[in-house]
């Protein structure tokens, strides 16, 4: 086996197993520990395939901000609800199994068609790109693909300003000073 | 990590040496912040264990380590211990990324009988290609170390710390990140080295197709001089992400005993103490390399040194570690003036109020970087065409 090939194993198992933490441990807190454990996996991964930028980013923004804020409201909950939400019910159980079932199905099916249909694609975009990859990414990002990107911005917007009205309905920290 | 045996070796004893610098600077910190502010506050500081009160030093490390080791009973024992040894990480990652001189070649040389190099070695832990980025998110996982104290220790003064804490530098490191674009759309690169080499030489730029310098040689083209709002941003935004004074409400004694290490004693402390070190560490580090040239000395450039060490009669070979030697002590004058502004503003200001900081992150520091970065984007956009 080549270090290479060691690597992408070593590295399939940690965000695997990382991954199915999520979904076997009780308590959410670490549930959501594991999924940071499963981000910093997949930007490692990302690393083998010479994306340093992508992998960057996926800790900066998955593992460094969204995760922390998922965490932060976590501890803040009282979790005996949700300890038993995630192990009791017959037929929440059942659903459960079914989704997961489903998922599993969908994940297997698109791996079976990528490694079909994809090599061909792959083969001709690595032979046009070259020069620095993160350069690269940003001229595609702001020229071929300036609409979904400022479509995405703008539904950020959206939501941010949401939850901020949300959180202002409900008393937050500044209250009004009159 | 290289080719041959040789150079994998010294690769991985970089790694080692470079780690350990960090932890032995420690120490050497802690001395000077309490004696630095005992100089502030007129007292002596520790003066009694060895000269200058040096050796204190020894005898606090042999207290730490032989404190006894204990855990709160209500504790997540798993997190509790985990904490402190995952607050070295994130630190010790991020440092190793920063070049601290010039790269030192090697010719290829004949010994045991085969050929051995050329080789180029960095000094540095390793080369990456994007490696703002990465220490950008390496170090923003140092949030976790301190939500999972504040959650494992099973205290409400830690949770809430870890809360405090966790929330100021998911804050902050917005404002950081920004500041930093103007840096990184001037230099066009995220790589360090990179922007240490256009740093390198006597002030000059090109702006609508003239060439503005400096008569005399040794104002240095460093980006302080391009990036004013960037750097006092950066380093404001490095206070908070390292949890120091001005910022430090994750430990506001008066109000949460300690904050998230309230559970914590002996070497497990020590950890958490070297982790916030190590943040300290990579804040100097990065502003020494944005803003103030780097590894580079003013009025001389790296090749223009290694002619002149020629000069004096040395061989390439060894002109070319004399180089990376003398770039490395510049590189550390740099690093130690910054720290030393750490320590001395960790003493001479009050600590900001909890609201205070929060609305000096989000409504006053983002969107001056946010202006930063629009009028940067305009200047190269209109100087450059």
């Amino acid at each position: 086996m080549t270090a290479d090939a060691f690597l992408f194993w070593f590295l399939a198992l940690i965000t695997i197993g990382g991954a199915s933490l999520v979904i076997l441990m009780k308590n959410p807190i670490y549930s959501a520990l594991a999924l940071v454990f499963t981000m910093c996996g997949i930007a490692a991964l990302f690393v083998t395939l010479d994306a340093f930028f992508v992998a960057g980013v996926q800790i900066i923004v998955y593992a460094g901000a969204v995760m922390v804020l998922f965490v932060m409201v976590l501890m803040l909950f009282d979790l005996k609800h949700e300890v038993e939400a995630f192990s009791k019910g017959r037929i929440t159980g059942a659903i459960k199994l079914a989704t997961a079932g489903l998922l599993a199905g969908l994940v297997m099916g698109a791996i079976f068609y990528s490694s079909t249909a994809v090599d061909t694609v792959i083969t001709k975009q690595l032979a046009a790109a070259s020069g620095d990859p993160s350069k690269q990414l940003g001229m595609r990002l702001f020229t071929q693909h300036i609409f979904a990107f400022e479509a995405l911005g703008i539904l950020l917007l959206v939501v941010a300003v949401g939850a901020v009205a949300l959180a202002r309905s409900k008393g937050g920290t500044h209250h009004d000073q009159r | 990590m290289g080719q041959d045996i040789l150079e994998i070796t010294i690769n991985s004893v970089k790694l080692i040496l470079i780690f350990l610098m960090m932890v032995q600077a420690v120490p050497i910190l802690v001395w000077l912040e309490r004696r630095g502010s005992a100089f502030i506050q007129n007292r002596f500081g520790p003066n009694r264990v060895g000269p200058l009160g040096l050796v204190q030093l020894l005898a606090d490390a042999v207290k730490f380590l032989t404190k006894e080791d204990f855990a709160p009973d209500k504790a997540v024992r798993s997190l509790f211990y985990a904490a402190p040894v995952f607050a070295l990480i994130p630190a010790t990652l991020a440092y190793a990324a920063i070049p601290m001189s010039t790269p030192i070649s090697i010719a290829a040389f004949e010994a045991f009988g085969s050929t051995w190099g050329p080789y180029l070695f960095r000094v540095q832990g390793y080369e990456i290609g994007v490696g703002i980025v990465f220490i950008l998110g390496v170090s923003s996982l140092a949030a976790y170390t301190i939500l999972m104290a504040g959650w494992g220790s099973g205290s409400k003064f830690s949770l809430l710390g870890a809360l405090r804490a966790s929330a100021q530098v998911i804050s902050y490191e917005l404002a950081l990140g920004l500041s930093i674009v103007g840096v990184i759309m001037m230099y066009g690169t995220f790589n360090l080295s990179e922007m240490i080499q256009a740093q390198q030489g006597p002030f000059q730029f090109s702006a609508f197709g003239y060439t503005i310098a400096s008569t005399v040689d040794w104002i240095p083209n460093w980006g302080i001089f391009y990036q004013p709002i960037g750097f006092i941003l950066f380093f404001a935004a490095a206070f908070a992400e390292s949890n120091r004074l001005p910022f430090d409400l994750a430990e506001g004694e008066a109000e949460l005993v300690a904050g998230f290490h309230t559970e914590y004693g002996g070497f497990k402390m020590l950890m958490f103490f070297i982790g916030e070190y190590g943040h300290m560490m990579i804040a100097a580090g990065l502003a020494t390399t944005f803003f103030f040239g780097g590894y580079g000395i003013p009025g001389i450039t790296a090749q223009e040194l290694q002619q002149v060490i020629v000069g004096w009669g040395y061989a390439d070979q060894t002109a070319n570690i004399l180089n990376a030697v003398l770039h490395f002590l510049m590189y550390n004058v740099k690093f130690a003036i910054f720290l030393w502004i750490f320590i001395h503003v960790r003493w001479t200001l009050p600590r900001f109020r909890y609201d205070q900081l929060m609305d000096l992150g989000w409504k006053t520091m983002l969107p001056w970087a946010l202006a930063n970065t629009i009028l940067t984007a305009i200047v190269i956009y209109v100087v450059a065409a």
